[in-house]
């Protein structure tokens, strides 16, 4: 398998958008309920255009990424399978026929809420605690922020395709 | 790639991903490998991005807006300076060999509590169990540990224990996070206290580290809270009462971390009065 231009820059988002929500967007005053899941964003992206499995390798290495940005998470992998489980529903809605806009906004509302049931999930079984309202928050402005970046990922990604880079 | 080959390298990595997951519940030592790897290659990027917002201000064209930033700045750093200050004359730093420290990021767990990473790592002495200290009392302990920067376990997270002696005549009790099987319902971001021992809490009680060996994981006599309500007596053996902590989580900035450093001369036993006999030794306690 050969390092294409789209694969490139699909690491350099995932990594760059983990950075970003784990440091910068909290110094910058974004308050901690309101912060979007960047990186699901761009594994919905991928796995609405690809299909499960792929949606689901995508989001597994996403994960790892987000696992591995200090401060590491507890426990380490949860976030990986979580963010593979969530890129492995939003590759069901693949349709290769369909341009849609809002197909992929529906992924990623679907891909969010499994990334929270399964967070309430772990929670549950570990005894642990998780604000509802929090999650349903994140989950409100990963939507948001999907509406604004999923078009612009989508366009690219299809750009490449055409050229021969992806 | 054909898709049986995808399939099969999504089967593998997820295994893999579920064996490291079943290590660090279980505590094993590869899970700690991991953490530090990931410390030592984003942690040096973490400190770049959170100082990058100051120079981008600084860099601004326009002359008003650039005065404007250099005066932003001076205000911050004596903000900070002024907290550090206080952090250093404050009770829980003074006396103590510390590091100053700066929060650099945070996570909230999907297990309960939060954990906080820090700009200070092994490279300036800092080491894991290491006691976290803010100006007003205690913030946690230090879990992991990479050579520019710590992660910290803040107190009330999901499996945080801290032994406590309580209001003046020191009674011993442990605080933690409330249980999901808690029989009372407390304010959220408070702790719950239980003793070791029968005894009655009042409402207003200071409540301190016992502290332990080396100062590792607590150090002895830091603020943890005050005890806000008493749970009323139901004919269990101890009490329970609630415990406002000392430093609110959310707003943890400006941290000292305590580096335990070893005693070296022997501690002189005080003589009473013209009698020969002399003490046995301060009646402190609390150190074992």
């Amino acid at each position: 398998m050969r390092p294409t231009l789209l694969g490139l820059l699909r690491t350099a988002y995932v990594v760059v958008s983990a950075l970003l929500v784990a440091t910068l967007l909290p110094r910058l005053g974004v308050p901690p309920g309101a912060l979007p899941d960047l990186v699901l964003v761009g594994v919905v992206a991928t796995a609405v255009l690809r299909g499960p499995v792929h949606g689901a390798l995508t989001g597994l290495v996403a994960g790892w990424v987000v696992e591995l940005v200090p401060p590491v998470g507890h426990p380490l992998g949860l976030t990986a399978l979580v963010l593979m489980l969530a890129g492995l529903a939003a590759g069901c809605f693949r349709n290769p026929a369909s341009r849609s806009a809002l197909r992929p906004v529906a992924a990623l509302l679907v891909a969010a809420l499994v990334g929270l049931a399964a967070h309430v999930a772990a929670a549950v079984l570990a005894d642990g605690e998780l604000e509802l309202l929090d999650g349903a928050r994140r989950v409100a402005a990963t939507t948001v922020a999907g509406v604004v970046l999923l078009p612009a990922l989508l366009a690219l990604d299809r750009a490449l395709v055409r050229r021969r880079l992806g | 790639m054909p898709s049986t080959a995808r399939r099969r390298l999504l089967v593998v990595l997820a295994s893999l991903t579920l064996v490291l997951l079943v290590a660090d519940v279980a505590g094993w030592g590869v899970a700690d490998g991991v953490r530090r790897a990931g410390g030592l290659v984003l942690g040096p990027v973490q400190r770049v991005l959170s100082g990058a917002p100051d120079g981008g201000l600084a860099s601004a064209e326009r002359e008003n807006a650039r005065l404007s930033a250099v005066v932003n700045e001076q205000q911050h750093r004596l903000d900070e300076l002024g907290r550090l200050d206080a952090l250093l004359r404050s009770a829980p730093a003074a006396a103590r060999s510390v590091v100053a420290a700066r929060v650099v990021a945070t996570e909230v767990s999907p297990l309960g509590g939060r954990s906080v990473t820090l700009d200070v790592g092994s490279r300036d002495g800092v080491r894991a169990d290491s006691t976290v200290v803010a100006a007003d009392g205690l913030v946690g302990r230090v879990v992991a540990v990479s050579p520019w920067t710590s992660d910290v376990q803040v107190l009330g997270s999901a499996g945080s224990v801290v032994g406590v002696r309580v209001g003046p005549a020191g009674t011993l009790g442990t605080v933690s996070p409330p249980a999901p099987g808690d029989s009372e319902a407390r304010p959220r971001g408070s702790l719950r206290l239980s003793f070791v021992q029968p005894a009655t809490p009042v409402v207003g009680d200071l409540v301190r580290t016992l502290g332990s060996v080396d100062d590792t994981p607590y150090a002895a006599g830091i603020v943890v809270g005050t005890v806000t309500d008493v749970d009323p007596d139901r004919g269990q053996a101890s009490r329970t009462a609630t415990v406002r902590p000392a430093v609110d989580p959310d707003a943890i900035d400006v941290v000292a971390v305590v580096v335990p450093v070893s005693r070296s001369t022997p501690r002189a036993a005080t003589s009473t009065g013209s009698s020969s006999r002399t003490a046995v030794g301060p009646a402190t306690g609390g150190t074992r």
